[in-house]
């Protein structure tokens, strides 16, 4: 049997064993083989120990306590002007246990050189992905050298390993130069709070121009997904509160998110509580600006008090989304049919929920079911969703039909199927919400889910339908602020048409928005 | 049969707090005492913006006034109004106290003379308490469709606004979404659907609620029925040119205070008018304003003299040395009260050509119009009034008696029994 292959047979035993016996181990026996075999061994046991559902803190402590002993250490890089090899590495941030981001610069003489990243349980991964753009900061420092150079030396990068890492400190990146220098540099610690690893991947998707470029293809995306699904799926229901007795087997349960504006919820109960319909429905809030469930849970009491409509409260433990909030009222909900609403949805008037209802167990095969909007000058708010192309590209964008005309206008008249609807106000039958995966969550903050809910609808082989005569008013964009989405909506708009790109023109084949819906 | 209860409801006690809806509210309450066949409630806020002290009793906001078992004062804090949406922030407000009070007095009859400072919710919650009971509603000003102090003078101008609609009322108001008045709009006409019916005491007043959306079977015209005063002012000592003029109320921006100075700084030289300022609640005016009134009517002291709040049973004795009344609101005004106290003491009434003023007093009949706003158009009409006897003879001639209250509670209780009458149609028929 090779030497290295018993050797990594007893350490893994001594992994499992006290941290005694491993240093020992390691003192003793494996501190004697070469750097290859020691590299190769360390590699070994950093995917394996840790990997899956295995490993613990404690594990990839000892890991880091024997990568310390067999690593093969460089020189350490010391930057200074005088000296042709610079790097630097100044942000990794942990997307999740297996993926990271890394932000950082290198200089050599002579190309761009290999960067290697090395996890603190022993792990390597090359980075020759990495985007590279340049750095005037960097090239102002080295121009003492008197030497030109134009080359990009910044790069920014998202990586998998392929085992998890679980310690903040103890990253170590390596370059080497193709004259066969080499050398390494310490990273500062990994900041693995997801909302401010979401807000500085996005930072810098901006700051390497169009958030929709090339760095958000080959790297943002990968990332932002798996931050995404990471936001929304730790999020948990905390409490629900249940305020008067909701009806038993409810044909349908009203899903509303609530975001800060908490104002909203006294609106709605106000004009549902005059619709014996909305008596018979389940209501759900989900509250998603959970800092406010103490002040909500003060006002849904004296609400109840007044309006006496049953409703039920779901408070997570954190703040998820738009699509987060969604799933949480749905796991909830006991009804046959789900209606989504924003909180700044108004009915017009009495009768819309039955009225949907009914049209909807009336059609056949209908996916999601929408209402018709309006702002709150009467004019049409949403009267179906279609794509549009943004000219000279391929990104297609969300457009409402017939926007900022009159609510009677005529072509906004007629139930009609249409490409999507919106889920400001939307009807979809349970167990076709479920069949198609319900609301996705890779979309930031909240853009671009109904849409693409609608495309796996119709994808699965359901019609998305527009019905007229379910009249509400929409507050469009009262509880966001527009400014900070709108950069975004252009990343969101992108990653929706990367993935639905095809289907969409394919239905866009067979709609023609203008066409005048009345014979 | 048993006595019709009516519960009257006013945002306000006339004792605390002089006030022409909240002084006719009183009043009704004492007529209605006097009529047999009927019970009569006093429900009238109070709070800390009127009275002194807080609380009568712990734990309810309802205490008697003056003994009186058919009157209450209602305790709300002020802080809890939300002035915006007419709502009170403090819900139990309606669920327990308000509650309580209606199933303790179980009235036939709501009829609210206001819901400032209590809140709109209090409609939606006669309703569910007492399905049966019928709600009338007294419109006073234009609160529900205004948010500029129910006055409906545009923010930015002070022209009179003809129309609310979220988009003007953000011109008004630009720091406030048009959404949000969309929501307040809705969220009051939502607790007006619980209105039997609306009394207008002006036809203007009335129309511009039915453009507001207020359907036309629930609203009609009723003017305030007044008690006829027991004394009447006497002629004036002067009688050889109608130099005197009178105002009464509230001396403010919107009552046309600034006109009225204008206009008495531009009269010609040989005009002899003068103006008598009777005049309350300058102080809740802001301290700019009362320093500027103060300093034009020391620049005025010839021509006018300031006598301060007065008390309603003074009005025979203020009035005897007057010939005219001047209204010269700039706003809309609804049935000023104070054109009937003038009719009763046969003064005819200079007046804004707007509104209420203008529908209430007949130019040339019994009164004499001017531009609204405009002084150089009031003091042209003050010289052409104050210097003909004949035209003032002419004019209160003219003059006719106001709305008796007797006939007004006449109207009332036929009303009241046309209400009751369709609720238990829609209640036997539901």
């Amino acid at each position: 049997m090779p030497r290295a292959t018993v050797a990594e047979k007893r350490l893994r035993k001594a992994l499992d064993a006290d941290e005694h016996e491993l240093r020992e181990l390691l003192r003793e026996e494996y501190a004697g083989l070469d750097a290859e075999e020691r590299a190769k061994l360390m590699q070994k046991l950093a995917s394996t120990a840790v990997g899956g559902n295995g490993g613990s803190p404690v594990m990839s402590a000892r890991l880091h306590g024997v990568r310390e002993v067999l690593r093969e250490r460089l020189p350490i890089c010391v930057v200074d002007e005088r000296q042709p090899i610079g790097l630097a590495v100044e942000a990794i941030l942990g997307v999740d246990e297996r993926s990271f981001w890394i932000n950082g610069w290198a200089r050599t003489e002579d190309g761009p050189g290999e960067l290697v990243a090395i996890s603190p349980e022993g792990c390597r991964v090359e980075l020759g992905e990495a985007f590279r753009f340049e750095r005037p900061d960097v090239v102002q420092f080295y121009s003492g050298l008197g030497r030109a150079d134009d080359r990009d030396h910044g790069f920014t990068a998202f990586f998998e390993l392929p085992a998890a890492s679980r310690l903040a400190a103890g990253w170590v990146v390596e370059l080497h130069t193709a004259g066969g220098v080499a050398v390494e540099v310490g990273c500062p610690p990994v900041n693995t709070d997801p909302h401010s690893v979401r807000a500085s991947i996005l930072g810098e998707l901006a700051a390497r121009g169009p958030l929709a470029g090339p760095l958000a293809a080959e790297h943002g995306r990968h990332a932002l997904t798996r931050l995404q699904e990471r936001i929304v799926t730790a999020a948990e229901i905390d409490e629900v509160e249940v305020y008067g007795e909701p009806p038993k087997s409810p044909e349908v349960s009203v899903v509303v998110p609530l975001y800060r504006r908490i104002d909203f919820l006294e609106h709605q109960l106000l004009h549902f509580s005059v619709d014996p319909e909305l008596a018979e429905a389940e209501l759900i809030y989900v509250l998603d600006s959970v800092e406010q469930r103490e002040e909500l849970a003060a006002r849904a009491r004296e609400l109840f008090a007044l309006y006496r409509l049953p409703f039920k409260v779901v408070v997570p433990t954190a703040g998820s989304g738009y699509a987060g909030a969604n799933r949480h009222g749905v796991e909830v909900a006991t009804g046959r049919k789900l209606l989504l609403l924003n909180s700044d949805v108004i009915p017009d008037r009495p009768g819309w929920l039955g009225e949907m209802c009914r049209f909807y167990d009336e059609g056949e095969g209908i996916g999601a079911l929408g209402a018709k909007l309006l702002y709150e000058d009467d004019s049409l708010q949403h009267a179906g969703l279609y794509f549009h192309r943004l000219p000279g590209t391929e990104v297609w964008e969300n457009a409402h039909r017939f926007k900022g005309l009159h609510r009677h206008f005529p072509g906004a008249d007629v139930a009609q199927p249409v490409p999507a609807v919106t889920a400001a106000c939307v009807l979809i039958d349970r167990e076709r919400y479920e069949e198609v995966g319900g609301l996705p969550f890779h979309y930031v903050q909240g853009d671009y889910e109904d849409s693409e809910l609608c495309l796996r609808l119709a994808e699965a082989g359901y019609e998305n339908w527009y019905l007229p005569s379910a009249e509400l008013y929409h507050l469009e964009g009262q509880s966001y602020v527009a400014e900070a989405r709108r950069g975004l909506s252009d990343y969101n708009m992108w990653l929706h048409s990367e993935l639905w790109g095809e289907a969409i023109a394919a239905a866009m084949e067979r709609f023609d928005p203008h066409a005048a819906a009345v014979a | 049969m048993s006595d019709l209860r009516v519960l009257f409801v006013a945002h306000n006690h006339p004792t605390l707090h002089p006030g022409g809806a909240e002084a006719y509210a009183l009043e009704l309450y004492e007529a209605m005492r006097e009529t047999p066949g009927v019970e009569p409630l006093l429900l009238a806020r109070i709070g800390t913006n009127v009275a002194r002290r807080r609380v009568a009793h712990p734990g309810t906001p309802f205490s008697a006034v003056n003994g009186d078992p058919g009157q209450y004062f209602l305790f709300t804090e002020t802080e809890h109004f939300d002035f915006f949406t007419l709502t009170s922030r403090d819900k139990a407000l309606y669920t327990r106290h308000l509650t309580d009070f209606l199933l303790a007095h179980r009235p036939d009859v709501v009829h609210l003379q206001h819901t400032h400072f209590i809140g709109v919710d209090l409609l939606s919650q006669i309703r569910r308490v007492l399905p049966d009971a019928s709600i009338v509603y007294t419109l006073h000003e234009f609160l529900p469709i205004c948010h500029r102090d129910g006055q409906m003078v545009r923010t930015f101008d002070d022209d009179l606004c003809p129309e609310a609609s979220p988009r003007r009322c953000n011109e008004c108001f630009p720091e406030l979404s048009p959404q949000a008045f969309f929501l307040r709009e809705r969220f009051v006409k939502g607790h007006f659907a619980n209105v039997d019916r609306f009394l207008a005491p002006s036809a203007q007043l009335m129309e511009k609620y039915l453009r507001w959306g207020i359907e036309e079977e629930r609203i009609e015209v009723e003017e305030y029925g007044r008690l006829t005063p027991p004394e009447r002012a006497g002629d004036p000592k002067q009688m050889r040119s109608p130099t005197n003029i009178g105002f009464f109320g509230q001396l403010s921006r919107f009552k046309g205070a600034e006109v009225m100075l204008d206009a008495m700084a531009q009269l010609d030289s040989d005009c002899d008018a003068h103006l008598w300022l009777n005049g309350a609640n300058l102080e809740l005016q802001t301290e700019e304003f009362q320093a500027e009134f103060a300093e034009r009517s020391e620049e005025l002291r010839d021509r006018i003299t300031f006598r301060g709040p007065y008390d309603h049973d003074e009005l025979p004795r203020l009035m005897e040395d007057l010939h005219w009344v001047i209204v010269p609101s700039i706003w809309w005004e609804n049935s000023p009260l104070v054109i009937q106290e003038a009719f009763f003491h046969r003064r005819p009434i200079i007046c804004s050509d707007v509104g209420g003023m203008a529908e209430k007093i007949r130019d040339g009949v019994d009164g004499i119009h001017f531009r609204a706003g405009d002084a150089w158009s009031l003091a042209r009409t003050i010289e052409r009034a104050t210097s003909s006897a004949p035209l003032w003879n002419e004019l209160r001639a003219g003059i006719e008696e106001p709305y008796a209250m007797d006939e007004h509670v006449g109207r009332l209780l036929d009303l009241y029994s046309e209400t009751i009458d369709s609720r238990k149609a829609v209640v036997v028929g539901a």
